[in-house]
C-alpha cells in the first residue's frame, strides 16, 4: 500500500472509531471514558484529513481551498474503487 | 443540514463483474428494508421524537445509513460495471438493463421501486422506536440471506460490515427505547403518547 | 416443557414492553484495523453470522 492509499485507509479506520464511539455517547451522554476516547481520535482525524487534503485531494469543502484549479471538483468520488 | 466527505464508510473495490450478485444487492439499496428505507425512516421519525437525546441518535443513526446507501450502491455499480451484452443476456439482467442501462435505480431485488410504504412514522415514541429494532433485525436477516449468496471476498467484506452496523444500530434504538421507558410510567406506558398528548393541568 | 416462569432480574419489569439490556462499555479492540473489519470497536457487540449452526 502507498502513502496516499495508507493514509486513507487510516482516516477511514478513525472516523469509523469516532462513528461507532457517537452512537454510544447519544445513549450513554455521562461516560467520561468514551468521551476521553471520542476526544483523542477525534484530534488525530482532524490532523490525517488536514495531512490528506495537502497531499492528495480535499476530503471535504472545508479543505478545499485552492488557487489555481478547483481541488474539490478534481478530487475521485468515492464509488469508482481502485479497479475502476 | 449536512456537510459530504468523499470517502466511503468502508471501502468498496470490487474486480469482477457479477449480474447476478447486483441483481440480489440492489435490493439493499431500494428494497423493503433496504438502506433507503433506512435512512427516510429514521430521518422522518426523529420530529416527533420528544427526547432530545433520541431525537439526536434518529439523526445519527439516519446519517450513518446515508452512507450505507451509498455503499451498496458503490458495491452494485462495481458489480456491473464493464459488462458485456453476453453476461447482460446470460445472467437474466435484461430486464433491469432495458430500463436502466446500468444505472443504480432503487428497488426490491423483486423488481418493486422503493415505496415509503415500506416504514411508518406514527408519531407515537414507543411504537416508532418499536418499529425501529423490527427494521434493523429485517436489515440484519436480508445481509445474512446475502452473504449465503456470495463467495466472493471483495463483496463479502463491505456486507459484513454493513450486516454487523445493524446488530449495533439494534442495541442503540433497544438504549433509546429505555430512555424514552425511563420518562414514562411504568404502571402504565400506554396512558398516553407523550409526543402529543398534553397534561390537563398545562392547559 | 420448560418453566420460564422462574425470577429473573428481568422478569421484575414492567410487562407488556421489550427490553434490551444496557451495554456497559470497558474496553474498545486494540487493533483497530480488526475493528473496522469487525463493523464495530465494541468487542461484546461482536456478533457475526456463521450460516452453520454448531459453529
Amino acid at each position: 500500500m502507498g502513502n496516499q492509499e495508507q493514509l486513507f485507509r487510516d482516516i477511514g479506520i478513525v472516523d469509523f472509531v469516532l462513528t461507532d464511539l457517537t452512537l454510544y455517547l447519544d445513549t450513554h451522554p455521562m461516560d467520561r471514558n468514551a468521551m476521553e476516547y471520542f476526544n483523542h481520535y477525534n484530534r488525530i482525524k482532524h490532523q490525517m484529513e488536514k495531512e490528506f487534503s495537502m497531499k492528495y485531494f480535499p476530503l471535504n469543502t472545508s479543505l478545499a481551498e485552492s488557487s489555481k484549479e478547483w481541488r474539490w471538483g478534481m478530487a475521485p468520488l468515492p464509488w469508482e474503487g481502485e479497479c475502476g | 443540514m449536512w456537510s459530504y466527505e468523499k470517502r466511503l464508510e468502508f471501502p468498496v473495490n470490487i474486480k469482477e463483474p457479477n449480474a447476478k450478485l447486483a441483481q440480489v444487492i440492489i435490493s439493499q439499496y431500494g428494497g423493503p428494508d433496504g438502506e433507503m428505507g433506512a435512512s427516510m425512516r429514521y430521518l422522518s421519525q426523529r420530529y416527533s421524537m420528544p427526547y432530545r437525546e433520541v431525537a439526536g441518535l434518529l439523526t445519527d443513526i439516519g446519517t450513518e445509513e446515508l452512507a450505507h446507501l451509498e455503499m451498496v450502491a458503490a458495491i452494485v455499480h462495481q458489480l456491473t460495471r464493464n459488462l458485456s451484452m453476453e453476461e447482460i443476456e446470460k445472467s437474466g439482467f435484461a430486464p433491469y438493463y432495458v430500463d436502466h442501462t446500468v444505472g443504480v435505480w432503487p428497488q426490491s431485488a423483486g423488481g418493486f421501486p422503493f415505496s415509503a410504504a415500506q416504514f411508518q412514522v406514527t408519531g407515537d415514541p414507543i411504537t416508532d422506536l418499536t418499529e425501529d429494532l423490527a427494521a434493523e433485525q429485517k436489515a440484519r436477516t436480508t445481509y445474512d440471506n446475502i452473504l449465503r449468496l456470495i463467495k466472493e471476498p471483495d463483496v463479502c467484506e463491505p456486507i459484513k460490515f454493513l450486516r454487523m452496523r445493524e446488530v449495533v444500530h439494534f442495541q442503540r434504538f433497544g438504549e433509546a427505547l429505555r430512555i424514552t421507558q425511563d420518562r414514562l410510567d411504568a404502571k402504565n406506558f400506554y396512558a398516553f403518547n407523550p409526543a402529543f398528548d398534553r397534561c390537563e393541568s398545562c392547559d | 416443557m420448560q418453566d420460564h416462569s422462574h425470577e429473573n432480574n428481568i422478569d421484575k419489569f414492567p410487562v407488556a414492553m421489550a427490553y434490551v439490556p444496557w451495554q456497559r462499555f470497558d474496553n474498545m479492540y486494540d487493533d483497530l484495523e480488526k475493528a473496522y473489519c469487525t463493523g464495530t470497536i465494541f468487542p461484546e457487540l461482536n456478533k457475526p453470522f456463521t450460516g452453520r449452526r454448531c459453529v
